[in-house]
């Protein structure tokens, strides 16, 4: 596949108290920012389950963004850190079967800054675009 | 003649807002008058002194909702002209103009914007004259700018759904009312009265509140305060608390001050610690919870804390500003520092408007020129009927303000007619169950707006092909009362059981978007919402980037609606039974309050007699008799039928949560009783903490504020010289906290020796006398009442003997170590947490502690961010149907206690009616599939709302759906796959991953 822009997929799982609506700011403000990232939302971040992210990999997508609520800040007061330790578990599994971990990104975006939000979208798809297509979508067949 | 139903708000401040939800819930109309051209137009306090700037009060205030239920009527550009009638049946003449633009209408499409041939420069930058002003989260506003307006109608005409009416006309109507509440909003310092402190004269003085707006969109952060001279980082700030400065009688301080001055210095030390920080104040008046701490952080990040008792700014070279300062030696300007930018703290104005509604209602002000309130009420004013809350009433902060609304609530109510808002019934919904799945896309134009962003047909055709999908089509919208209709007929004409909503924002219109589907006989589980305007239109550029994103979105939400299931929202039973723990001033209180409205309400008292720490105090700083008050309150209740109280009793066992608690209650010598209480109360109080200094307990001349006062009380001190010491063992390390009561209970026992002619000498750090109460420390001053002023770091030194009792002290003043014979030392020692009982019943409700040891509950005026989130939701807790009132939350004195217990048990009011409580997130609950569940009890730990438990017989999970805000850690934790979201299945949330990579 073409090592094209447009080309890039980032699915993102946002937590609907704080990176969501941090997302709809940054819509209601017409921020701009890059149209790699798709979202699914959960209600909190701890939803989101290891299989989650390394299917998103396997999937061939070329990365995974994961946004939560700042610590401490958390709508169910600690969902944000079991998500924490998942993605860090999601990692580990996913270096051990050959995928790329730089390719997954966790960040607490508050909802009152949707700034950040654009701010850190474009500069995670950057990051992928400089990682190049995810290997995966050619080596892996499950 | 019968009484009017519909209730009167004059103002906008957030009691206002407040009483607004509850009489909403309760099913009573209210028409608020707004006298701006917009939501916040004129400031209400959360706008102009919130500490933390991100303020969401619009979202949270009930205004949308309810004026779509037709609960609440807002007028604005409005004013009272007359006001005629008594309680029940006031009849007020009101001017209005409507908004331009109708918010309720507006889809914010901008077209309006688009159309307007007028473009005007304005402080540098382009704007056209139709505008949007303040931009906010959840409502932008659209405003036309009058003066440059040409009239042409552009606007108008482009206005797709008619929202905006160009000149609205000016109208003269009457309204009937039962009641009236006068909430007008917050009044600040101008620049007359902040001259003194150059605001307005020279550029780089700033005031808080101007910072707090600036940044309420974005939060405080390192751009709020750029020097406005050169829009550089200023690298010296000084903030200055003005109300300790200004001339007597202009600005009176709030709660909201010394936090607010704190919270600027140490968010600006966060974010560049380089910068010079320094804070001018008189004291540190940092009564609320957890001000101390945050006191002690500043100093600990190098925050330079400069107390003084004069103060001048001027200005010096470079547009830096030069503040002049005496030192308390020498009574002179004679320090000098120089800093690039100076931040305000603004006090409370005595409101402007007080006049008028005088004039009007025949309401009169108090001698500060607020709102007089009758004593020992919240907020009833000398005219029957008429209500007076919030920053109108006395200077507040943001908690205080919001919890009042909730005080005269049943007052309020016994003065009205029948309820006259009737909750609309939830349309049928068809059964589905035994369809094919047939799909159905509705994509939103927002009436044509979209089209010239992103080629809609093409997206259609697109979809049309996936193969999920039946339907696709182009709608109008779906928030505006026409079009919901519209969307809701195409929906059931199209034929399709699952609903794909490609529409906008949720957070404003969610309920528009379910309300859309229910129309349609659809249950909303069938059906997904997408931000297609927030995640695609508005923020992207490339066409086709946008089209393929798009089509992704609409894929995954179609693959995901292929295995939804349709299920009912879920109800609990709800009691209407309240338990008071604690049989003190505050408890009682609360049970007369709802006990007077009809709920059985069981008190328990450990001890063997009601009235807890009121036994100890006569009269209060402002000379309101105590004993009197308690005395009536023993016998309100004593006479209620609806109230039992048990002394000698302890609470030994909970279960259960909100509207269904099973407590048991053992009374010494009897059998145990249960009770099964919806909502419980706790005023398990605090007490007098008991130093181990100053030879307390080992001399009898020795003793606590508290021992002093009924000694003075029963008449056993009649000459001598009386030295009291303030901060006795509290705002130290181990007890970093002010115990609020401690200086006002001082001044009122040195105010009554002075009358008897005995000498008093008080020795203290900070004067922590705040709002009015700092007349009685000037008249303290005046009658005679010696005051030196220690250092934090040199309390005075006891040298007691047979004869004397010698207190020696550096006097801060002079410098000089001074010797003071006394013949009675009182120690102000504060209030210590009853830490033993607090644990236990921490344990036994799932509440949390504080630091210091008293109760961490958000419920009550609790922080300030939360304060205003919780203006509308009553049930948001973690804590939900217990309210924690009086000194069992933070010190507070006894007035301030026996609120609190009004407004809790107003609080009370609006949640006790319903028979049956909808889950609080309808049907949007997590679930157990018993089949598979081998009831490990994992989800049990993961839960943070203890929503979920074992069942005993069965072994297996159960959710309490009532409690169950569907995070879904219980679904990932589970290791059997038993547990599942409705909305969020495992498969479901599989195929959106694989439907958004598929496109």
């Amino acid at each position: 596949m073409a090592n094209n822009e447009t080309d890039i997929k980032i699915v993102a799982f946002l937590c609907n108290w704080c990176t969501f609506t941090a997302a709809d700011l940054a819509g209601t403000s017409r921020l701009k920012y890059a149209p790699n990232i798709r979202i699914v939302k959960v209600m909190c971040s701890s939803r989101i389950e290891p299989v989650f992210i390394l299917k998103v990999l396997l999937d061939g997508a070329d990365g995974v963004f994961i946004g939560g609520c700042a610590p401490g800040d958390c709508h169910y007061s600690k969902g944000n850190f079991y998500a924490r330790r998942k993605v860090a578990l999601a990692k580990t599994l996913a270096k051990s079967a050959g995928l790329d971990s730089e390719r997954i990104r966790l960040s607490w975006i508050p909802a009152s800054e949707g700034p950040r939000f654009a701010h850190v979208v474009n500069e995670f798809t950057a990051h992928i675009k400089e990682l190049g297509d995810n290997p995966a979508r050619r080596e892996v067949y499950i | 003649m019968s009484k009017a139903s519909t209730v009167l708000i004059y103002g906008t401040n957030l009691s206002g807002y407040r009483i607004a939800y509850a009489l909403g819930k309760l099913g009573y109309k209210t028409v608020m008058l707004n006298r701006g051209a917009y939501v916040d137009e004129v400031r209400n306090q959360v706008l102009s002194q919130l500490p933390f700037d991100l303020c969401w009060a619009c979202a949270y205030a009930p205004q949308r909702l309810f004026v779509g239920l037709g609960a609440m009527q807002i007028m604005y550009n409005a004013e009272l002209l007359e006001l005629n009638g008594e309680a029940g049946n006031f009849t007020a003449k009101i001017r209005k103009r409507d908004a331009f633009v109708n918010n309720y209408i507006c889809t914010e499409c901008e077209k309006c914007v688009d159309a307007c041939p007028v473009t005007v420069e304005k402080d540098g930058k382009k704007q056209k004259a139709v505008q949007i002003v303040p931009k906010m989260f959840w409502e932008n506003i659209y405003l036309i700018d009058e003066e440059n307006c040409t009239q042409c109608g552009e606007c108008e005409t482009a206005c797709p759904t008619g929202a905006l009416k160009m000149n609205p006309p000016v109208e003269e109507i009457e309204i009937e009312a039962g009641a009236v509440i006068l909430a007008p909003e917050f009044d600040e310092p101008g620049k007359a009265e902040l001259a003194t402190f150059g605001w307005g004269i020279m550029p780089n003085v700033v005031k808080s509140s101007d910072i707090a707006r600036a940044s309420l969109a974005t939060n405080f952060t390192g751009d709020s305060f750029k020097r406005p001279s050169d829009g550089k980082l200023p690298q010296s700030i000084a903030i200055v608390v003005t109300p300790h400065f200004n001339e007597k009688g202009i600005e009176y301080e709030n709660c909201n001050a010394s936090a607010q001055a704190v919270y600027r210095a140490n968010k600006i030390k966060e974010m560049h610690p380089d910068i010079d920080v320094s804070l001018f104040c008189r004291d540190y008046k940092c009564y609320g919870k957890g001000h101390c701490r945050m006191y002690e952080r500043a100093k600990d990040s190098g925050v330079r804390v400069i107390r003084t008792e004069k103060l001048a700014l001027s200005a010096a070279d470079g547009e830096r500003n030069r503040i002049s300062f005496s030192t308390f030696s020498t009574k002179e300007l004679t320090d000098k520092k120089t800093v690039h930018m100076t931040i305000l703290i603004t006090g409370q104005r005595p409101p402007t408007t007080m006049k008028r509604l005088s004039e009007i209602c025949g309401v009169p002000a108090e001698s500060h020129g607020f709102c007089d309130i009758l004593p020992f009420t919240c907020a009833k004013t000398e005219v029957n009927g008429i209500f007076a809350v919030g920053e109108f009433t006395s200077p507040k902060g943001n908690p205080e303000t919001i919890w009042e609304g909730y005080g005269p609530l049943r007052e309020i109510t016994s003065r009205l007619g029948e309820k006259n808002v009737e909750k609309p019934q939830p349309p049928a919904l068809r059964n589905v169950s035994y369809e094919k799945t047939r799909t159905g896309i509705f994509i939103c134009s927002c009436f044509g707006a979209f089209s010239d962003k992103i080629d809609l047909e093409s997206l259609v055709n697109r979809v049309k092909g996936f193969s999920h999908v039946a339907h696709a089509e182009i709608i109008n919208g779906c928030c505006t009362p026409f079009s919901i209709q519209e969307t809701a007929a195409k929906i059931k004409e199209s034929g399709v059981n699952r609903v794909v909503l490609a529409v906008c924002t949720p957070t404003q219109k969610m309920m528009k978007f379910r309300k859309t589907v229910m129309m349609a006989g659809l249950n909303p589980l069938l059906s997904e919402l997408l931000r297609l305007r927030e995640d695609v239109i508005q923020v992207h550029t490339d066409p086709a980037g946008m089209e393929d994103k798009a089509a992704a979105m609409i894929y995954a939400a179609a693959a995901k609606l292929t295995t939804a299931q349709a299920m009912p929202t879920l109800m609990d039973h709800m009691g209407s039974t309240v338990l008071v723990i604690g049989g003190g001033a505050s408890g009682l209180e609360a049970a007369r309050y709802l006990g007077a409205a009809g709920y059985n309400v069981h008190v328990v008292e450990k001890t063997d007699h009601v009235g807890g720490m009121a036994d100890f105090l006569s009269i209060d700083l402002e000379g309101h008799e105590i004993q009197k008050y308690m005395a009536q309150l023993v016998d309100d209740i004593e006479k209620d039928v609806h109230i039992t109280v048990y002394t000698d009793t302890l609470v030994s066992d909970v279960t259960g949560y909100a509207g269904n608690f099973h407590v048991r209650l053992e009374t010494k010598g009897t059998e145990t009783v249960a009770v099964d209480p919806a909502i419980v109360i706790l005023a398990t109080g605090a007490k007098e903490a008991k130093p181990d200094l100053y030879d307390y307990g080992k001399d009898e001349r020795v003793m606590t504020q508290l021992e002093f006062e009924q000694k003075l009380a029963n008449k056993q001190i009649t000459g001598g010289h009386v030295v009291m010491i303030q901060c006795v063992g509290s705002r130290n390390p181990e007890k970093p906290y002010c115990s609020r009561v401690c200086c006002s209970a001082a001044l009122k026992n040195a105010l009554i020796l002075r009358e008897k002619g005995i000498d008093v000498t008080i020795l203290y750090r900070d004067m922590n006398t705040y709002g009015f109460k700092d007349d009685y420390f000037q008249a303290a001053m005046k009658k005679g009442v010696s005051f030196l002023r220690f250092d934090e770091n040199q309390y005075p030194k006891l040298e007691a003997s047979d004869a004397t009792l010698k207190i020696k002290i550096n006097d801060i003043s002079d410098g000089k170590d001074k010797e003071i014979i006394a013949d009675y030392l009182v120690l102000s020692t504060g209030m210590d947490p009853n830490r033993e009982n607090n644990e236990a019943f921490s344990a036994l409700f799932d509440l949390n502690l504080d630091d210091d040891g008293f109760f961490d509950v958000e419920s009550c005026a609790c922080p300030y961010e939360d304060a205003s989130k919780r203006i509308m939701k009553p049930f948001e807790l973690s804590s939900n149907g217990v309210f924690v009132v009086g000194t069992a939350h933070s010190p507070r004195s006894f007035m301030e206690s026996v609120m609190m217990a009004r407004q809790a048990a107003g609080k009370a009011m609006v949640i006790l009616p319903a028979a049956k409580m909808p889950a609080p997130n309808a049907m949007y609950v997590s679930e157990v599939d018993e089949s598979k569940c081998t009831g490990c009890g994992l989800c049990v730990d993961v839960c943070p709302y203890h929503a979920r438990e074992i069942d005993p017989i069965r072994k297996v999970a159960k959710v309490r759906p009532f409690l169950c805000d569907s995070c879904g850690a219980c679904v990932v934790a589970c290791p059997s796959s038993a547990a599942f979201l409705r909305d969020q299945r495992e498969d479901q949330l599989i195929r959106s991953i694989d439907g958004l990579l598929a496109v």
